[in-house]
């Protein structure tokens, strides 16, 4: 299965800079989700991969061979596109094997693949459907199954779920998943869609304006965030941060401070430096009606509902804090007091924003994910 | 029951603006066109040479002398060469290019499209001109040329077969722009998405056109074709009068022209108006097919 | 690699432009030459003793002034009366529900595809009867009949978005209010380039004039370019170019200044909407 390499990498449009100095790997037979919001470049990237974009400086190579000039058709690739692309003149099964009948494969190989992959995606009985005449599900398995046929060593998806409704999506990430392991090809897959990222994801690629922020486990992503824009742009809400400052166990925001645990304190001892963003997520914020000792107060200013949860955004001293809660009882105007886990704490870089890392004792300590 | 009689009200009103709005245009389609379609068609019946107050109905005498009228087979000839020429020229030859230039150049296409509808806002009979002086068989700027590279240019004029040819050129010059740019818009019309998942399956550029692109835009293909064939046939009465006047020996005359000149040269009014009324009968095919096709769709909606 | 093929398709795409652009190129500078050199010096582009004679004698030969004056009016007066009745149709075939409406707008279409010399006689009897031979207004009225207008501007008008429409109706605009203040205003590229192609083909209008026009104070540039041609040869070129030039000069100005206008207008004509 096809290694990726991207070295370099830029792309540019006239002045415009899409994509700056992109240095990466994506692993043979991995699922690796390139993630951002939109105009982050994320699908120039998957454009490049394909071939449908030119690099304007870098290089792009393939199991070890430099592609930057090798047209798409000759990359060995298939993709399934953000709007199917499906052939809308041709039926179900013309869409599956045209790029067989065009590679001339024999006629009972190109008859066993299309048999097996219309079982594996459902589609039997739609062989002869036009495009129009089937569910956005339905298209989004035709455009799936046509790319799979061409036992390709590389799998590009374009935000393929993107036109589902929730529940199919559902579905369908786990469907993709599962073709995944049955086929083993080398995904590189397009969302905007966090839990989707993280669902399928072996690994996850954040890109922000055109720039690589993190490459990692989805479970890292989350509970280890190399940065401030990741740990705020994963999870939802995201994370809250602070600027604060350190002192002999004590931290320091604003008028109020949070005592460390001995943990922490040594780590941070060892740093040489006062100055910190502090960042907690908030699940990890605990809310009482009530002063309690190590509480801090605040006025609850908005309340969004999630269903089984809530997230509670109450004011503390002039700067906005989102908590999650189960609780159900807390009102817009009312107080609050709430206190942080100290043991769940992350704690970046004032200069450069990355993560400074956690103390031994947190080792694969797991928060768990949880999505909205 | 009153908001139901005002709701009715609004509706006879309404339908009574719409009336208001289109009469003006129904006016002049009535006197200018309608008319004079079913006007023509009652001519056919008659002998009169436009002048005589007395005109003479013949029945189906006309339609009889059609079709025994031995100058018929040639001009029918001549304008079914005319407009196979034309149609390679005006529909094959701009869909080839309409596609690359969409498809597989590109930079230079607001260019490319504006430069090449220009000639198609000049007047035929100055294309005429120019195409006398150019193909001039003696002093023409491609005669010129053509002896730098050892060709001599016939005398077109006078050759059977190739003052179609030349007639072609002409209209051919005229009608390109046009059909180029609509075409364009349909080829267009196809998703770009479409293109790269053929290109990402490695299809040859010839297979893209033949299978996904022209069955994508034939909507636009078949109005193309219809247009070629009417415009073809209407913009080739100029260069007929202007070059040639259906010479040599009715050489280059079509059924355009033969109607204009039965009707104005030689005075046979109702003989050209049944000429008129059997050509009418391939227009209608045209017509069925366009509505049959095209204004249905054919294949793509979104 | 990707470069080298892309320049095989724009060699090709130049050599066709090449053929459609040469002749005007050759006429322009034919125009500007003198009898001997155009015999002479058959492919300079830049004439050795460039001379405005060719154009000083079409204009000792003709009333060009009188002939260009009635150019305009037609022209003008044509595309006037086509632009206005089109908008009024083509808003009452997409705003209004009323009996008949599809019938009657592809009895409309229709005729766009029917040639002109179907009902050329019948409107020739027309207009003799009314008097108007060899006269200009002759030349105006059988070229009003032309559905090519409600049908583009129609196009135009249906993809304007309803809701535009609709959120107007809610503040209670009527009828002139929606087609000038918004209608109108959305769909100008459409009606400027309909209108400019109008002016253009009716300037360049030759079969039904030349039917009906007698004297040549009457007529209209094509047909005072055709004065010029004799197809017995001996034709001057020189003086044949100076008058294609005249007539062709304002079609060419107007479309270089509306083509954007007017190629995405037929641009969109194309795809079926």
């Amino acid at each position: 299965m096809k290694e990726i390499v991207f070295e370099n990498v830029c792309k540019k449009y006239g002045k415009n800079t899409i994509i700056e100095n992109l240095n990466f790997t994506v692993h043979s037979g991995e699922r690796l989700i390139l993630l951002g919001a939109s105009g982050c470049g994320k699908s120039t990237t998957l454009r490049m991969i394909a071939g449908l974009e030119d690099i304007t400086s870098g290089n792009l190579y393939m199991n070890g061979q430099r592609v930057n000039d090798i047209v798409s058709g000759k990359r060995n690739l298939s993709m399934v596109f953000q709007n199917y692309a499906l052939y809308p003149h041709m039926t179900v099964t013309e869409n599956i094997i045209y790029g067989l009948k065009i590679q001339k494969l024999p006629q009972a190989e190109i008859h066993a693949r299309l048999t097996a992959a219309l079982g594996k995606l459902e589609l039997d009985g739609l062989e002869n459907r036009k495009p129009k005449d089937l569910s956005g599900g339905q298209r989004q398995r035709v455009a799936l199954a046509r790319a799979v046929v061409k036992r390709s060593e590389l799998l590009l998806l374009d935000e393929p779920l993107s036109n589902l409704d929730a529940q199919l999506r559902v579905h369908a990430r786990k469907e993709l998943v599962k073709i995944h392991q049955a086929y083993k090809q080398t995904f590189v897959y397009v969302t905007h869609d966090q839990v989707e990222a993280m669902t399928i994801g072996d690994r996850v690629a954040i890109l922000d304006k055109g720039r690589l922020q993190v490459i990692d486990t989805p479970n890292n992503v989350y509970n280890r965030p190399a940065n401030i824009f990741t740990a705020k742009f994963i999870g939802s809400p995201g994370m809250n941060i602070f600027k604060g400052s350190y002192s002999d166990h004590f931290l320091q925001l604003g008028k109020q401070s949070i005592k460390l645990s001995e943990a922490w304190s040594a780590y941070i001892g060892e740093k040489n430096c006062r100055e910190f963003y502090f960042g907690i997520r908030p699940e990890h914020i605990l809310l009482y009606r009530e002063k309690h000792r190590d509480t801090f107060a605040g006025v609850v200013k908005y309340v969004e509902e999630y269903g089984s949860r809530r997230g509670i955004y109450f004011e503390t001293e002039g700067s906005e804090v989102v908590a999650v809660t189960e609780a159900s009882d807390f009102k817009p105007g009312s107080n609050i007091y709430f206190a942080a886990d100290s043991d769940k704490l992350h704690i970046f870089d004032s200069k450069n924003k990355k993560n400074i890392g956690y103390p031994e004792v947190y080792h694969g300590n797991i928060y768990q994910y949880q999505s909205v | 029951m009153r908001v139901m009689k005002n709701k009715k009200n609004l509706i006879t009103q309404n339908t009574m603006i719409a009336y208001m709005l289109i009469l003006p245009a129904l006016l002049v389609f009535a006197i200018f066109m309608f008319y004079p379609l079913f006007y023509t068609a009652y001519l056919s019946f008659f002998d009169w040479n436009m002048i005589k107050p007395l005109k003479v109905f013949v029945g189906l005498d006309n339609y009889k002398a059609l079709f025994s009228d031995p100058l018929m087979p040639l001009v029918i000839k001549n304008t079914v060469v005319y407009i196979l020429i034309l149609l390679i020229l005006n529909c094959a030859a701009p869909y080839i290019l309409a596609f690359i230039l969409s498809f597989v150049v590109k930079k230079g296409r607001g260019f490319y499209k504006g430069a090449f509808f220009l000639p198609s806002v000049i007047s035929l009979v100055v294309g005429s001109i120019l195409y006398l002086w150019i193909l001039n068989p003696v002093s023409g700027p491609a005669a010129v040329a053509a002896e730098f590279m050892g060709i001599n240019i016939p005398i077109w004029s006078k050759t059977q077969g190739l003052v179609i040819v030349v007639l072609s050129i002409i209209t051919t010059w005229k009608i390109f722009g046009y059909n180029f740019i609509v075409i364009f818009g349909g080829v267009t019309g196809v998703p770009q998405e479409i293109i790269e998942a053929a290109k990402i399956d490695n299809i040859p550029l010839y297979k893209i056109f033949f299978d996904i692109v022209l069955p994508m835009s034939s909507a636009t293909g078949v109005y193309i074709f219809i247009m070629t064939i009417v415009q073809g046939l209407q913009y080739v009465f100029t260069p007929i009068k202007v070059v040639t006047q259906g010479g040599p020996d009715n050489a280059s005359s079509n059924v355009i022209y033969d109607i204009y000149q039965e009707g104005f040269l030689l005075y046979h009014t109702g003989y050209a108006s049944a000429m008129s009324i059997a050509a009418m009968v391939l227009f209608v095919i045209l017509l069925v097919i366009e509505f049959r096709y095209v204004e249905k769709g054919i294949y793509y909606e979104n | 690699m990707k470069i080298d093929s892309s320049l095989k398709w724009h060699v090709l795409l130049c050599i066709a432009l090449f053929v459609s652009l040469m002749p005007i190129v050759f006429a322009i500078s034919t125009s500007f030459k003198e009898l001997s050199e155009a015999y002479g010096n058959v492919l300079g582009l830049i004439p050795h003793n460039p001379t405005m004679a060719n154009y000083l004698r079409i204009f000792q030969e003709l009333p060009l002034n009188q002939i260009t004056l009635n150019t305009v009016i037609v022209a003008f007066a044509v595309t006037v009366f086509k632009i206005v009745t089109s908008v009024m149709a083509a808003y009452a075939f997409v705003y209004f529900n009323f009996k008949g409406k599809n019938l009657l707008y592809i009895i409309l279409i229709s005729t766009i595809f029917i040639p002109f010399t179907m009902t050329m006689i019948p409107n020739y009897l027309i207009i003799s009867q009314i008097g108007l031979r060899n006269n200009i207004i002759g030349v105006i009225l059988p070229q009003l009949s032309d559905a090519t207008g409600i049908f583009l501007i129609r196009q135009a008008m249906r993809s304007i978005p309803l809701s535009f429409i609709e959120a107007a109706r809610l503040e209670q605009a009527g009828i002139f209010h929606i087609m000038f203040g918004i209608v109108l205003p959305l769909a100008k590229p459409a009606v400027i380039s309909t209108g400019i192609m109008f002016f253009i083909n009716s300037w360049n209008e030759y079969v039904w004039p030349v039917l009906i026009l007698k004297d040549t104070a009457n007529y209209t540039l094509p047909l005072a370019l055709q004065l010029f041609i004799s197809s017995e040869g001996g034709t001057d070129f020189c003086v044949a170019m100076a008058v294609s030039v005249v007539t062709m000069i304002i079609p060419l100005g107007l479309y270089l200044i509306f083509q954007k206008y007017i190629i995405s207008t037929f641009t969109s004509s194309g795809v079926k909407g």
